[in-house]
Protein backbone atom coordinates (compact mmCIF):
# COMPACT_ATOMS: atom_id res chain seq x y z
CA UNK A 1 0.00 0.00 0.00
CA UNK A 2 1.24 3.32 -0.94
CA UNK A 3 1.88 6.72 1.23
CA UNK A 4 -1.31 7.79 -1.09
CA UNK A 5 -3.21 5.13 0.17
CA UNK A 6 -2.71 5.24 3.44
CA UNK A 7 -3.50 8.65 3.71
CA UNK A 8 -7.23 7.84 2.18
CA UNK A 9 -7.89 5.38 4.72
CA UNK A 10 -6.67 7.26 7.21
CA UNK A 11 -8.84 10.34 6.33
CA UNK A 12 -11.95 8.19 5.41
CA UNK A 13 -11.58 6.72 8.94
CA UNK A 14 -11.87 9.78 10.63
CA UNK A 15 -14.82 10.97 8.83
CA UNK A 16 -16.69 7.56 9.97
CA UNK A 17 -15.58 7.78 13.20
CA UNK A 18 -16.03 11.29 13.70
CA UNK A 19 -19.31 11.67 12.09
CA UNK A 20 -20.44 8.56 14.06
CA UNK A 21 -19.53 10.48 17.22
CA UNK A 22 -21.35 13.89 16.56
CA UNK A 23 -24.55 11.80 15.87
CA UNK A 24 -23.70 9.87 19.38
CA UNK A 25 -23.70 13.45 21.04
CA UNK A 26 -26.54 14.63 18.94
CA UNK A 27 -24.49 17.04 17.77
CA UNK A 28 -25.18 16.55 13.73
CA UNK A 29 -26.84 13.94 11.45
CA UNK A 30 -26.58 13.20 8.25
CA UNK A 31 -30.35 12.34 7.04
CA UNK A 32 -32.48 15.65 7.06
CA UNK A 33 -35.14 13.58 8.07
CA UNK A 34 -33.38 11.83 11.38
CA UNK A 35 -32.61 15.56 12.35
CA UNK A 36 -36.52 15.97 13.43
CA UNK A 37 -36.49 13.26 15.89
CA UNK A 38 -33.20 14.11 17.42
CA UNK A 39 -35.41 16.98 19.81
CA UNK A 40 -37.74 13.89 20.75
CA UNK A 41 -34.70 11.98 21.93
CA UNK A 42 -33.40 15.52 24.15
CA UNK A 43 -36.85 16.31 25.52
CA UNK A 44 -37.16 12.48 26.85
CA UNK A 45 -40.51 11.77 24.29
CA UNK A 46 -38.80 8.64 22.99
CA UNK A 47 -35.84 6.35 24.25
CA UNK A 48 -32.52 5.66 23.12
CA UNK A 49 -34.13 2.49 21.92
CA UNK A 50 -36.53 4.21 19.65
CA UNK A 51 -34.31 6.96 18.26
CA UNK A 52 -31.89 4.09 16.89
CA UNK A 53 -35.20 2.10 15.53
CA UNK A 54 -36.04 5.40 13.74
CA UNK A 55 -32.66 6.35 12.48
CA UNK A 56 -32.07 2.64 11.19
CA UNK A 57 -35.30 2.94 9.77
CA UNK A 58 -34.94 6.39 7.95
CA UNK A 59 -31.51 5.61 7.00
CA UNK A 60 -30.49 1.67 5.96
CA UNK A 61 -32.33 1.32 3.39
CA UNK A 62 -30.72 4.58 1.17
CA UNK A 63 -27.35 2.95 2.51
CA UNK A 64 -27.94 -0.91 1.37
CA UNK A 65 -30.35 0.83 -1.68
CA UNK A 66 -28.62 3.65 -2.86
CA UNK A 67 -25.22 4.53 -0.88
CA UNK A 68 -23.36 1.36 -1.03
CA UNK A 69 -24.46 0.11 -5.15
CA UNK A 70 -23.80 3.52 -6.47
CA UNK A 71 -20.49 3.73 -5.30
CA UNK A 72 -20.25 -0.27 -6.42
CA UNK A 73 -17.38 -0.09 -9.35
CA UNK A 74 -15.60 2.91 -8.53
CA UNK A 75 -13.16 3.82 -5.59
CA UNK A 76 -15.19 7.06 -4.74
CA UNK A 77 -17.56 6.77 -2.46
CA UNK A 78 -20.88 8.87 -2.03
CA UNK A 79 -21.63 10.52 1.11
CA UNK A 80 -24.66 8.48 2.00
CA UNK A 81 -22.82 5.41 2.10
CA UNK A 82 -20.45 6.57 4.85
CA UNK A 83 -22.50 9.15 6.59
CA UNK A 84 -25.70 7.75 6.71
CA UNK A 85 -23.92 4.83 8.40
CA UNK A 86 -22.34 7.25 10.93
CA UNK A 87 -26.02 8.37 11.73
CA UNK A 88 -27.07 4.49 12.50
CA UNK A 89 -23.76 4.02 14.43
CA UNK A 90 -24.21 7.60 16.37
CA UNK A 91 -27.50 6.95 17.55
CA UNK A 92 -27.27 3.59 18.21
CA UNK A 93 -24.32 3.67 20.61
CA UNK A 94 -25.24 4.22 24.28
CA UNK A 95 -25.30 8.29 25.16
CA UNK A 96 -22.24 8.34 27.54
CA UNK A 97 -18.49 8.52 27.53
CA UNK A 98 -18.46 4.73 26.40
CA UNK A 99 -20.62 5.26 23.86
CA UNK A 100 -18.50 8.06 22.18
CA UNK A 101 -15.77 6.04 22.14
CA UNK A 102 -17.60 2.89 20.59
CA UNK A 103 -19.30 5.10 18.28
CA UNK A 104 -16.01 6.70 17.28
CA UNK A 105 -14.57 2.86 16.75
CA UNK A 106 -17.08 1.32 15.26
CA UNK A 107 -17.53 4.46 12.48
CA UNK A 108 -13.73 4.46 11.90
CA UNK A 109 -13.64 0.33 11.19
CA UNK A 110 -16.84 0.82 9.14
CA UNK A 111 -14.99 3.36 6.71
CA UNK A 112 -11.82 1.63 6.34
CA UNK A 113 -14.26 -1.53 5.56
CA UNK A 114 -16.17 0.04 3.52
CA UNK A 115 -13.49 1.55 1.46
CA UNK A 116 -11.61 -1.48 1.72
CA UNK A 117 -14.68 -3.70 0.39
CA UNK A 118 -15.39 -1.45 -2.42
CA UNK A 119 -11.83 -1.67 -3.69
CA UNK A 120 -11.56 -5.19 -3.53
CA UNK A 121 -14.94 -5.72 -5.37
CA UNK A 122 -13.44 -3.89 -7.86
CA UNK A 123 -10.42 -6.18 -8.22
CA UNK A 124 -12.87 -8.79 -7.76
CA UNK A 125 -15.11 -8.18 -10.52
CA UNK A 126 -12.11 -7.61 -12.87
CA UNK A 127 -10.94 -11.91 -12.26
CA UNK A 128 -14.63 -12.99 -12.85
CA UNK A 129 -15.03 -14.91 -15.87
CA UNK A 130 -17.74 -12.26 -17.62
CA UNK A 131 -15.66 -8.94 -16.57
CA UNK A 132 -18.33 -6.74 -16.67
CA UNK A 133 -16.51 -3.67 -15.24
CA UNK A 134 -16.05 -1.96 -18.61
CA UNK A 135 -20.01 -2.50 -19.45
CA UNK A 136 -20.56 -1.00 -16.33
CA UNK A 137 -18.16 1.84 -16.44
CA UNK A 138 -20.19 2.76 -19.38
CA UNK A 139 -23.04 3.95 -16.73
CA UNK A 140 -21.95 6.97 -16.06
CA UNK A 141 -21.89 8.32 -19.71
CA UNK A 142 -25.12 10.09 -20.12
CA UNK A 143 -25.42 12.20 -16.85
CA UNK A 144 -22.16 13.87 -18.31
CA UNK A 145 -24.29 16.49 -20.28
CA UNK A 146 -27.51 15.47 -19.46
CA UNK A 147 -27.42 16.63 -15.98
CA UNK A 148 -27.08 20.05 -17.09
CA UNK A 149 -30.87 19.74 -17.74
CA UNK A 150 -31.75 20.11 -14.59
CA UNK A 151 -31.90 24.25 -14.02
CA UNK A 152 -34.21 24.34 -16.88
CA UNK A 153 -36.35 21.17 -15.33
CA UNK A 154 -36.70 23.30 -12.02
CA UNK A 155 -37.60 26.55 -13.51
CA UNK A 156 -40.13 24.94 -15.71
CA UNK A 157 -41.90 23.01 -12.17
CA UNK A 158 -41.26 26.46 -10.42
CA UNK A 159 -42.67 29.10 -12.97
CA UNK A 160 -43.72 27.44 -16.28
CA UNK A 161 -43.11 26.10 -19.25
CA UNK A 162 -41.89 28.73 -21.31
CA UNK A 163 -39.22 30.16 -18.35
CA UNK A 164 -37.61 26.43 -18.52
CA UNK A 165 -37.72 26.18 -22.27
CA UNK A 166 -35.60 29.13 -22.32
CA UNK A 167 -33.33 28.50 -19.71
CA UNK A 168 -33.26 24.88 -21.66
CA UNK A 169 -31.99 26.64 -25.20
CA UNK A 170 -29.92 28.99 -23.36
CA UNK A 171 -27.92 26.39 -21.62
CA UNK A 172 -27.87 24.56 -25.11
CA UNK A 173 -26.38 27.75 -26.83
CA UNK A 174 -24.09 28.18 -24.04
CA UNK A 175 -22.60 24.39 -24.88
CA UNK A 176 -22.29 24.78 -28.08
CA UNK A 177 -20.19 28.32 -28.04
CA UNK A 178 -17.97 27.30 -25.35
CA UNK A 179 -17.26 24.05 -27.07
CA UNK A 180 -16.85 25.31 -30.57
CA UNK A 181 -14.85 29.04 -29.61
CA UNK A 182 -13.84 28.31 -25.64
CA UNK A 183 -10.47 27.78 -26.23
CA UNK A 184 -8.30 30.99 -26.73
CA UNK A 185 -4.82 32.14 -26.67
CA UNK A 186 -4.06 35.15 -23.51
CA UNK A 187 -0.33 36.32 -24.33
CA UNK A 188 1.54 32.54 -23.60
CA UNK A 189 -1.18 30.45 -22.02
CA UNK A 190 -3.89 29.01 -23.68
CA UNK A 191 -7.53 29.24 -21.65
CA UNK A 192 -9.73 25.87 -22.26
CA UNK A 193 -13.47 27.08 -20.66
CA UNK A 194 -15.08 23.84 -19.54
CA UNK A 195 -18.08 23.84 -21.57
CA UNK A 196 -19.79 21.54 -19.04
CA UNK A 197 -18.78 23.86 -16.36
CA UNK A 198 -20.27 27.01 -18.18
CA UNK A 199 -23.42 26.07 -19.46
CA UNK A 200 -24.12 24.48 -16.11
CA UNK A 201 -23.25 28.02 -14.74
CA UNK A 202 -25.08 29.44 -17.35
CA UNK A 203 -28.65 27.56 -16.57
CA UNK A 204 -27.89 27.88 -12.47
CA UNK A 205 -28.04 31.96 -13.01
CA UNK A 206 -31.35 31.63 -15.45
CA UNK A 207 -32.54 29.11 -12.57
CA UNK A 208 -31.70 31.74 -9.60
CA UNK A 209 -32.71 35.21 -11.50
CA UNK A 210 -35.90 33.74 -12.04
CA UNK A 211 -36.49 32.47 -8.09
CA UNK A 212 -35.12 35.92 -6.97
CA UNK A 213 -38.04 37.94 -8.72
CA UNK A 214 -40.86 35.93 -6.92
CA UNK A 215 -41.67 38.77 -5.12
CA UNK A 216 -44.66 36.96 -2.58
CA UNK A 217 -43.97 36.09 0.81
CA UNK A 218 -44.55 32.69 2.19
CA UNK A 219 -46.49 32.63 5.64
CA UNK A 220 -43.55 30.49 7.62
CA UNK A 221 -40.51 31.73 7.40
CA UNK A 222 -36.71 31.81 8.69
CA UNK A 223 -37.05 34.83 10.72
CA UNK A 224 -39.71 33.53 12.79
CA UNK A 225 -38.05 30.15 13.10
CA UNK A 226 -34.91 31.69 14.04
CA UNK A 227 -36.57 33.77 16.63
CA UNK A 228 -39.04 30.60 18.06
CA UNK A 229 -35.95 28.46 17.85
CA UNK A 230 -33.05 31.05 19.48
CA UNK A 231 -32.46 28.30 22.00
CA UNK A 232 -31.92 26.21 19.95
CA UNK A 233 -29.76 28.09 16.88
CA UNK A 234 -27.29 28.67 20.29
CA UNK A 235 -26.64 25.00 20.71
CA UNK A 236 -25.36 24.45 17.28
CA UNK A 237 -23.05 27.79 17.72
CA UNK A 238 -21.73 26.07 20.87
CA UNK A 239 -20.74 23.06 19.23
CA UNK A 240 -18.97 24.69 15.90
CA UNK A 241 -15.64 23.30 17.59
CA UNK A 242 -17.02 19.73 16.51
CA UNK A 243 -18.58 20.80 13.47
CA UNK A 244 -15.66 22.46 12.06
CA UNK A 245 -13.33 19.44 12.85
CA UNK A 246 -15.79 16.96 10.89
CA UNK A 247 -16.60 19.71 8.20
CA UNK A 248 -12.57 19.78 7.77
CA UNK A 249 -12.31 15.67 7.44
CA UNK A 250 -14.90 16.28 4.72
CA UNK A 251 -13.09 18.74 2.95
CA UNK A 252 -10.18 16.52 3.51
CA UNK A 253 -11.96 13.39 1.97
CA UNK A 254 -13.27 15.23 -0.96
CA UNK A 255 -9.72 16.42 -2.08
CA UNK A 256 -8.43 13.57 -1.83
CA UNK A 257 -11.72 12.11 -4.58
CA UNK A 258 -12.45 9.75 -2.21
CA UNK A 259 -15.52 11.10 -1.04
CA UNK A 260 -18.51 12.52 -3.09
CA UNK A 261 -22.31 14.47 -1.83
CA UNK A 262 -24.09 12.77 -4.43
CA UNK A 263 -24.10 10.30 -7.13
CA UNK A 264 -23.85 12.97 -10.08
CA UNK A 265 -20.68 14.20 -8.76
CA UNK A 266 -19.50 10.69 -7.89
CA UNK A 267 -20.34 9.93 -11.59
CA UNK A 268 -18.29 13.32 -12.82
CA UNK A 269 -15.34 12.31 -10.89
CA UNK A 270 -15.24 9.33 -12.52
CA UNK A 271 -14.52 10.96 -15.96
CA UNK A 272 -11.93 13.19 -14.18
CA UNK A 273 -14.83 16.10 -14.29
CA UNK A 274 -13.78 17.82 -11.68
CA UNK A 275 -14.31 21.43 -12.63
CA UNK A 276 -17.45 19.86 -13.77
CA UNK A 277 -18.07 18.49 -10.29
CA UNK A 278 -17.47 21.40 -8.46
CA UNK A 279 -20.16 23.23 -9.98
CA UNK A 280 -22.45 20.18 -9.78
CA UNK A 281 -21.48 20.07 -5.78
CA UNK A 282 -22.51 23.66 -5.50
CA UNK A 283 -25.43 23.75 -7.63
CA UNK A 284 -27.11 20.90 -5.47
CA UNK A 285 -26.05 22.77 -2.12
CA UNK A 286 -28.03 25.25 -3.10
CA UNK A 287 -30.88 23.06 -3.31
CA UNK A 288 -30.30 21.93 -0.27
CA UNK A 289 -29.62 24.63 1.71
CA UNK A 290 -33.27 25.47 2.84
CA UNK A 291 -34.12 22.14 4.08
CA UNK A 292 -30.79 22.02 5.69
CA UNK A 293 -30.91 25.38 7.48
CA UNK A 294 -34.67 25.18 8.69
CA UNK A 295 -34.03 21.67 9.85
CA UNK A 296 -30.91 22.78 11.97
CA UNK A 297 -33.21 25.89 13.28
CA UNK A 298 -36.08 23.98 14.22
CA UNK A 299 -34.39 21.06 16.00
CA UNK A 300 -30.67 22.53 17.27
CA UNK A 301 -28.68 19.48 15.36
CA UNK A 302 -26.68 20.38 12.45
CA UNK A 303 -26.04 18.37 9.43
CA UNK A 304 -23.02 16.56 9.28
CA UNK A 305 -21.68 18.55 6.54
CA UNK A 306 -23.92 20.94 6.82
CA UNK A 307 -24.82 23.25 3.77
CA UNK A 308 -22.49 21.09 1.85
CA UNK A 309 -20.54 23.16 -0.04
CA UNK A 310 -17.42 21.72 2.37
CA UNK A 311 -17.33 19.18 -0.57
CA UNK A 312 -16.98 21.88 -3.11
CA UNK A 313 -14.19 23.56 -1.45
CA UNK A 314 -12.32 20.00 -1.23
CA UNK A 315 -12.49 19.92 -5.15
CA UNK A 316 -11.12 22.99 -5.59
CA UNK A 317 -8.33 22.07 -3.37
CA UNK A 318 -8.07 18.99 -4.84
CA UNK A 319 -4.83 17.02 -3.97
CA UNK A 320 -4.03 19.06 -0.88
CA UNK A 321 -5.64 17.39 1.60
CA UNK A 322 -3.98 20.12 4.21
CA UNK A 323 -5.04 23.13 2.92
CA UNK A 324 -8.39 21.65 2.90
CA UNK A 325 -8.71 20.73 5.92
CA UNK A 326 -7.63 23.77 7.43
CA UNK A 327 -10.48 25.80 4.97
CA UNK A 328 -13.17 23.01 5.38
CA UNK A 329 -12.74 23.95 9.12
CA UNK A 330 -12.72 27.65 8.76
CA UNK A 331 -15.87 27.54 6.32
CA UNK A 332 -17.82 24.88 8.83
CA UNK A 333 -17.29 27.06 12.00
CA UNK A 334 -18.18 30.84 9.65
CA UNK A 335 -21.16 28.57 8.21
CA UNK A 336 -22.47 27.97 12.12
CA UNK A 337 -21.71 31.13 13.29
CA UNK A 338 -23.58 32.88 10.42
CA UNK A 339 -26.41 30.60 10.32
CA UNK A 340 -29.36 32.57 11.88
CA UNK A 341 -28.32 35.66 9.58
CA UNK A 342 -27.65 33.82 6.57
CA UNK A 343 -31.32 31.88 7.14
CA UNK A 344 -33.06 35.56 7.66
CA UNK A 345 -31.36 36.77 4.58
CA UNK A 346 -32.74 33.89 2.49
CA UNK A 347 -36.56 35.42 3.76
CA UNK A 348 -36.14 38.09 1.49
CA UNK A 349 -36.31 35.96 -1.48
CA UNK A 350 -38.54 33.31 -1.13
CA UNK A 351 -38.60 32.38 -4.07
CA UNK A 352 -35.06 31.02 -3.45
CA UNK A 353 -36.13 28.84 -0.97
CA UNK A 354 -39.03 27.31 -2.88
CA UNK A 355 -36.57 26.80 -6.20
CA UNK A 356 -34.59 24.77 -3.36
CA UNK A 357 -37.19 21.96 -3.64
CA UNK A 358 -37.69 22.23 -7.23
CA UNK A 359 -33.74 21.82 -7.79
CA UNK A 360 -33.86 18.29 -5.51
CA UNK A 361 -36.97 17.31 -7.00
CA UNK A 362 -35.54 18.29 -10.96
CA UNK A 363 -32.19 16.65 -9.78
CA UNK A 364 -33.36 13.33 -8.67
CA UNK A 365 -35.23 13.21 -11.89
CA UNK A 366 -32.07 14.30 -14.32
CA UNK A 367 -30.18 11.65 -12.49
CA UNK A 368 -32.58 8.63 -12.75
CA UNK A 369 -32.94 9.36 -15.67
CA UNK A 370 -29.44 10.19 -17.13
CA UNK A 371 -28.41 6.75 -14.68
CA UNK A 372 -31.02 4.90 -16.38
CA UNK A 373 -30.09 5.44 -20.05
CA UNK A 374 -26.52 4.97 -19.21
CA UNK A 375 -28.05 1.54 -17.30
CA UNK A 376 -28.87 0.47 -20.47
CA UNK A 377 -26.06 1.00 -22.47
CA UNK A 378 -24.23 -0.68 -20.03
CA UNK A 379 -26.32 -3.65 -20.04
CA UNK A 380 -26.25 -3.68 -23.86
CA UNK A 381 -22.89 -3.69 -24.18
CA UNK A 382 -22.52 -6.62 -21.04
CA UNK A 383 -24.93 -8.65 -23.33
CA UNK A 384 -26.11 -6.73 -26.62
CA UNK A 385 -30.23 -6.55 -27.32
CA UNK A 386 -30.45 -8.83 -24.14
CA UNK A 387 -29.58 -5.80 -22.06
CA UNK A 388 -32.31 -3.78 -23.25
CA UNK A 389 -35.16 -6.67 -22.47
CA UNK A 390 -33.67 -6.35 -18.94
CA UNK A 391 -33.06 -2.78 -17.86
CA UNK A 392 -36.95 -2.43 -19.24
CA UNK A 393 -38.22 -5.27 -17.43
CA UNK A 394 -36.23 -4.76 -14.60
CA UNK A 395 -37.50 -0.66 -14.25
CA UNK A 396 -40.65 -1.27 -15.54
CA UNK A 397 -41.34 -4.24 -12.68
CA UNK A 398 -39.75 -2.73 -9.88
CA UNK A 399 -42.35 0.30 -10.06
CA UNK A 400 -45.18 -2.42 -9.42
CA UNK A 401 -43.00 -3.33 -6.43
CA UNK A 402 -44.34 -3.43 -2.73
CA UNK A 403 -40.58 -2.12 -1.57
CA UNK A 404 -39.77 -0.66 -5.08
CA UNK A 405 -35.93 0.19 -5.02
CA UNK A 406 -34.47 3.67 -4.84
CA UNK A 407 -35.64 5.89 -8.67
CA UNK A 408 -31.98 6.73 -8.53
CA UNK A 409 -30.35 3.37 -7.88
CA UNK A 410 -32.75 1.54 -9.83
CA UNK A 411 -30.15 1.35 -13.15
CA UNK A 412 -27.13 1.07 -11.44
CA UNK A 413 -28.53 -1.90 -9.28
CA UNK A 414 -30.04 -3.43 -12.52
CA UNK A 415 -26.90 -3.17 -14.15
CA UNK A 416 -25.04 -4.91 -11.64
CA UNK A 417 -27.32 -7.67 -11.00
CA UNK A 418 -27.37 -8.04 -14.63
CA UNK A 419 -23.32 -8.46 -14.34
CA UNK A 420 -23.39 -11.25 -11.74
CA UNK A 421 -26.41 -12.77 -13.64
CA UNK A 422 -23.83 -13.32 -16.64
CA UNK A 423 -21.35 -14.94 -14.60
CA UNK A 424 -23.41 -17.35 -13.04
CA UNK A 425 -24.87 -18.35 -16.60
CA UNK A 426 -21.21 -18.48 -17.68
CA UNK A 427 -20.87 -20.64 -15.00
CA UNK A 428 -23.25 -23.10 -15.92
CA UNK A 429 -22.79 -22.90 -19.68
CA UNK A 430 -25.36 -21.00 -20.69
CA UNK A 431 -23.39 -17.63 -22.18
CA UNK B 1 -66.82 14.50 7.60
CA UNK B 2 -65.36 17.28 5.07
CA UNK B 3 -61.46 17.89 5.81
CA UNK B 4 -58.62 20.40 4.57
CA UNK B 5 -55.60 18.75 3.36
CA UNK B 6 -51.96 20.20 2.16
CA UNK B 7 -49.18 18.79 0.47
CA UNK B 8 -46.10 19.77 1.47
CA UNK B 9 -42.84 18.14 1.11
CA UNK B 10 -41.09 17.72 -2.15
CA UNK B 11 -41.93 15.53 -4.97
CA UNK B 12 -45.16 15.35 -7.59
CA UNK B 13 -46.81 17.76 -5.10
CA UNK B 14 -49.33 18.43 -7.91
CA UNK B 15 -49.80 15.08 -9.26
CA UNK B 16 -50.24 14.04 -5.47
CA UNK B 17 -53.02 16.66 -5.13
CA UNK B 18 -54.71 15.93 -7.84
CA UNK B 19 -54.88 12.08 -7.47
CA UNK B 20 -56.16 12.88 -3.67
CA UNK B 21 -58.87 14.95 -5.17
CA UNK B 22 -59.56 11.90 -7.30
CA UNK B 23 -59.47 9.22 -4.45
CA UNK B 24 -61.82 10.94 -2.24
CA UNK B 25 -65.38 10.68 -2.05
CA UNK B 26 -65.54 13.87 0.32
CA UNK B 27 -65.77 17.34 0.07
CA UNK B 28 -62.57 17.96 0.66
CA UNK B 29 -59.86 20.94 0.39
CA UNK B 30 -56.11 19.81 -1.08
CA UNK B 31 -53.71 22.57 -1.60
CA UNK B 32 -49.94 22.98 -2.21
CA UNK B 33 -47.54 24.47 -0.30
CA UNK B 34 -43.54 24.34 0.92
CA UNK B 35 -43.03 22.47 2.89
CA UNK B 36 -42.21 24.98 5.80
CA UNK B 37 -45.56 26.99 5.11
CA UNK B 38 -47.48 23.25 5.10
CA UNK B 39 -46.29 22.05 8.39
CA UNK B 40 -47.21 25.75 9.85
CA UNK B 41 -50.78 25.44 8.49
CA UNK B 42 -51.44 22.23 10.08
CA UNK B 43 -49.59 23.36 13.48
CA UNK B 44 -51.76 27.08 13.30
CA UNK B 45 -55.19 24.72 12.90
CA UNK B 46 -55.54 26.27 8.91
CA UNK B 47 -55.15 22.32 7.75
CA UNK B 48 -56.23 19.17 8.99
CA UNK B 49 -53.46 16.57 7.23
CA UNK B 50 -50.57 17.24 5.58
CA UNK B 51 -49.20 14.59 3.28
CA UNK B 52 -45.64 14.89 1.21
CA UNK B 53 -43.41 12.62 -0.73
CA UNK B 54 -39.25 12.64 -1.69
CA UNK B 55 -36.80 10.17 -2.17
CA UNK B 56 -37.04 8.78 1.53
CA UNK B 57 -40.09 9.51 3.20
CA UNK B 58 -38.94 11.53 5.57
CA UNK B 59 -36.56 14.41 4.83
CA UNK B 60 -38.31 16.60 2.16
CA UNK B 61 -41.34 15.40 2.80
CA UNK B 62 -41.97 14.99 6.72
CA UNK B 63 -38.74 16.97 8.04
CA UNK B 64 -40.71 20.07 8.70
CA UNK B 65 -43.67 18.83 9.70
CA UNK B 66 -41.98 16.39 12.19
CA UNK B 67 -40.07 19.34 13.84
CA UNK B 68 -43.18 21.65 13.68
CA UNK B 69 -45.90 19.15 14.60
CA UNK B 70 -44.24 16.74 16.42
CA UNK B 71 -43.48 12.89 16.00
CA UNK B 72 -46.19 11.71 17.76
CA UNK B 73 -48.13 13.21 14.91
CA UNK B 74 -46.33 12.48 11.68
CA UNK B 75 -45.75 8.87 10.21
CA UNK B 76 -43.86 8.02 7.36
CA UNK B 77 -46.19 5.39 5.52
CA UNK B 78 -43.41 4.36 3.03
CA UNK B 79 -39.19 4.43 3.37
CA UNK B 80 -36.75 2.68 0.94
CA UNK B 81 -36.90 -0.54 3.36
CA UNK B 82 -39.97 -0.61 4.97
CA UNK B 83 -43.76 0.26 3.40
CA UNK B 84 -46.81 0.25 5.74
CA UNK B 85 -50.37 -1.84 4.47
CA UNK B 86 -53.92 -0.54 4.23
CA UNK B 87 -54.51 -1.83 8.10
CA UNK B 88 -51.29 0.07 9.07
CA UNK B 89 -52.06 3.16 7.37
CA UNK B 90 -55.52 3.61 8.55
CA UNK B 91 -54.59 2.55 12.08
CA UNK B 92 -52.27 5.15 12.26
CA UNK B 93 -54.37 7.82 10.85
CA UNK B 94 -57.14 6.36 13.49
CA UNK B 95 -54.39 6.55 16.24
CA UNK B 96 -54.17 10.71 16.07
CA UNK B 97 -51.23 10.99 12.97
CA UNK B 98 -52.00 13.76 11.11
CA UNK B 99 -49.00 14.49 8.61
CA UNK B 100 -47.85 11.29 6.08
CA UNK B 101 -44.79 10.85 4.57
CA UNK B 102 -43.84 8.09 1.81
CA UNK B 103 -41.08 7.71 -1.19
CA UNK B 104 -42.74 9.72 -4.22
CA UNK B 105 -41.95 6.11 -6.17
CA UNK B 106 -44.64 4.86 -3.75
CA UNK B 107 -47.04 7.48 -3.87
CA UNK B 108 -50.04 5.05 -6.20
CA UNK B 109 -49.95 2.18 -3.73
CA UNK B 110 -50.05 4.31 -0.11
CA UNK B 111 -52.37 7.62 -1.42
CA UNK B 112 -55.53 5.27 -1.51
CA UNK B 113 -54.69 3.64 1.39
CA UNK B 114 -54.20 7.11 3.33
CA UNK B 115 -57.54 8.40 1.86
CA UNK B 116 -59.78 5.67 2.30
CA UNK B 117 -58.46 6.01 6.31
CA UNK B 118 -59.19 9.89 6.19
CA UNK B 119 -62.49 9.75 4.73
CA UNK B 120 -63.93 7.15 6.93
CA UNK B 121 -62.23 9.09 10.03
Amino acid sequence: MDHLAIINYVIIALVGGFGAILANKGIAVFNDGLRPIMPEYFEGKISRKELAASSFAVSFGLVIGFGIPVSIGTTILVAHSILLAADIIGTSTPNNKIGVALSGVIGAVYGVGLMFGLSFIVQMFSKLPVDFLPGLSLLGGPILLAFCAFPAVAVASQHNGKRGIVTFVLTFVTFILTDKFGTFNVGDYKITLNSIGMALLVAMICMIYFAAKVQETGDGNNSALVNVFGERVSRIKKNWIWLSIEGGLITAASSLLILAVDVLPQQLLVKDQVTAALIATLARAVGFIPLVFSTAIVTGVYGMAGTTIIFGIGLALQGHPFIAFVAGFIWMFAEVQLLGVTAKGLDKFPGLRDMGEHIRDSLSQTISVALLIGAAIACNKMAPTLGYFWIVGFYLINKQMKKPLVEMAVGPIAAIALGILLNVLRLIQLY
Amino acid sequence: MAYKLVVGGQLNKDEIAKQIKELSTQEITVDVKSDLDAAMAVKNGDYDYYVGACETGAGGALAMATALIGSDKTVTVASPSKMLDEDEIINEINNGKVAFGFTANTTDSVLPAIVKGLDNK
